[in-house]
């Protein structure tokens, strides 16, 4: 990687980028309030669980997104965008995937001169495809010259960090224990792409049954500091 | 015209029945290698049924069309539905005990406009203890505009190294009502020093579409405790049974089902269900957990009720004793 390739990864990956990351838990503020997750250890069994659920289903939509990209086949990548939404059963989480998204494809054009950033952009306008966010990456890190390896590093870290900085907002963990469950996850992301990268869009699959119930939970619950 | 209401069945061995092949599956890639007894799909081995229901011209629901191969055995439907004894009910039995290694099977389950039927197993499907290659399901069920069924298994029990994967594909018209469950024990718990997620894999997956192709939603979950332990926090955790329950109905009813459904964790019996809509307004989607099948069952009995409120007016009625 080339120094602006690094710091285009950086900023795609920082927690400020603008798709609206801090709105949601992913299940974390019901755990917590059911004590699922109280301390350090909880904490990190279940960001592993929202690490292994998001690399079998959002990080396969990425991963085919990218490479439909640099391949010039608008096609597979609307395919990829259709498959996750019909793939992904919660539906909180479906909004989420959807609301950042967009987000993700508006702040695109603006960053990308691409054909294909702005008919996805305009498909979701208009109804076509449902615009989730991991096809935005997929998309925006192609376009940036970002390897698809980058790429799956980066979905991993925004999903791990998405819900360690709701952990510090609603778990008893300090700074220090979310920077050791971070670490420590880091060295397991080589092994779980190595798990998806050859995997295609019809092979995603997840079963975590409790992070489905926690989700139900919030869904019809009154808990609403976070969006999920 | 005697022969518009009556059974139309089809046993002979001698026409084909489709072929249940599961070896494109990439999960399944290390479970390819041949049975070392008899041979993957021989006769007895690879079960076929294909049930169509229908409203005869005298307006009664019927099992109309029966197609059964060994070890796949349903004799005829009953009427014991207390709350709805217009409803035909078939229980699905299997000659053959447990599936074992290189065991297929199909089931077609088919209504016809405004048909109305309840499938259940007469016991638990048990997977036994698997050294070659797997056991594998392939269910297809159609519902016409109308159409109304409800189906609900005994629990699967996976033994030590069971290889099991299904598919089920459901093609329901916007109209209709499909009340789906699956009830999956981690294992035989009680048997010898326990066994509790000691199988090889299963492999499960649904999938729905409209009559006109429009895909609806597909759910696929691999259970492989070798590479991810079932009793990692968020997946099992502590628990050890898992029922799953699709259910396609019309927004409108899904609306008031959804409505009426609290989710719960509740730490006295240790149970816990949840509910969601399905993607594209198709439905929804019950998870329940627990310790034991009992309890799991009487959870997902009760939604059945619920769900049988909303859609027919109807309550369902008391499990028998024995069950």
């Amino acid at each position: 990687m080339n120094i602006t390739e690094i710091m285009r990864l950086l900023q795609f990956t920082d927690s400020t980028f603008p798709v609206g990351t801090f709105s949601f838990s992913n299940g974390l503020e019901t755990a917590g309030f059911e004590n699922m997750v109280y301390d350090k250890d909880t904490l990190h069994d279940f960001v592993k669980s929202q690490a292994w659920q998001a690399t079998f289903t959002d990080g396969i939509a990425a991963l085919c997104t990218h490479r439909a990209f640099l391949a010039g086949d608008y096609k597979k990548i609307l395919e990829a965008d259709n498959t996750l939404i019909l793939c992904k059963m919660n539906d909180e989480a479906r909004q989420m995937l959807k609301r950042m998204g967009k987000k993700l494809g508006e702040l695109a054009i603006r960053l990308f001169d691409t054909d294909i950033a702005k008919n996805w952009l305009e498909d979701i306008k208009a109804g076509n495809t449902p615009g989730t966010y991991p096809v935005a990456q997929g998309i925006a890190f192609a376009a940036a010259g970002i390897s698809e390896k980058d790429l799956f590093c980066s979905h991993q870290y925004g999903v791990v960090n998405m819900v360690l900085s709701a952990a510090l907002r609603c778990i008893r963990v300090s700074h220090y224990d979310a920077q050791e469950i971070l670490y420590s996850m880091s060295a397991e992301v080589e092994d779980l792409y190595n798990q998806v990268k050859d995997m295609k869009i019809g092979e995603m699959h997840a079963f975590f049954p409790e992070l489905d119930i926690l989700a139900s939970l919030h869904e019809k619950g009154n808990m609403r500091m976070f969006m999920n | 015209m005697a022969f518009d209401y009556q059974l139309n069945e089809t046993t002979s061995s001698s026409s084909k029945i489709p072929e249940v092949d599961f070896s494109h599956a990439p999960e399944m890639e290390p479970y390819l290698d041949e049975p070392q007894a008899m041979y993957v799909g021989a006769p007895g081995k690879h079960g076929y049924l294909r049930l169509g229901f229908e409203i005869d011209p005298r307006g009664k629901c019927i099992l109309r069309d029966l197609d059964r191969r060994a070890p796949l055995i349903v004799q005829q439907a009953l009427y014991f539905d207390k709350e709805m004894p217009e409803m035909p009910c078939v229980y699905i039995l299997s000659s053959g005990g447990p599936n074992v290694e290189g065991d297929r099977y199909q089931q077609d389950f088919y209504l016809k406009k405004d048909a109305f039927a309840f499938i259940t197993t007469g016991a638990a499907t048990k997977l036994a203890e698997m050294t070659h290659n797997y056991s594998g399901l392939v269910q297809n069920i159609t519902l016409e505009e109308g159409a109304y069924l409800e189906f609900m298994p005994e629990p699967v029990y996976p033994c030590k190294h069971t290889r099991f994967i299904s598919d089920t594909s459901i093609n329901i018209h916007p109209t209709a009502t499909l009340f789906y469950s699956e009830i999956f024990m981690g294992g035989r718990k009680y048997y010898a020093e326990g066994e509790l997620f000691e199988y090889d894999i299963l492999s499960v997956c649904s999938h729905a579409e409209r009559p006109d192709g429009k895909p609806l939603f597909r759910e696929k979950f691999i259970i492989d405790p070798k590479l991810r332990n079932p009793r990692q926090l968020g997946i099992m955790g502590n628990y050890d049974v898992f029922a799953n329950v699709i259910v396609m109905t019309p927004k409108e009813e899904a609306d008031k089902i959804y409505d009426l459904i609290t989710p719960f964790i509740n730490r006295d019996n240790k149970t816990a269900c949840g509910i969601t809509h399905l993607p594209n307004d198709s439905g929804l989607l019950f998870k329940v957990l627990g310790m034991e099948p009992g309890p799991v069952k009487a959870i997902v009995r009760d939604f059945l009720d619920k769900v049988r409120r909303v859609v027919k007016n109807r309550a369902l009625p008391e499990e028998f004793p024995w069950r």
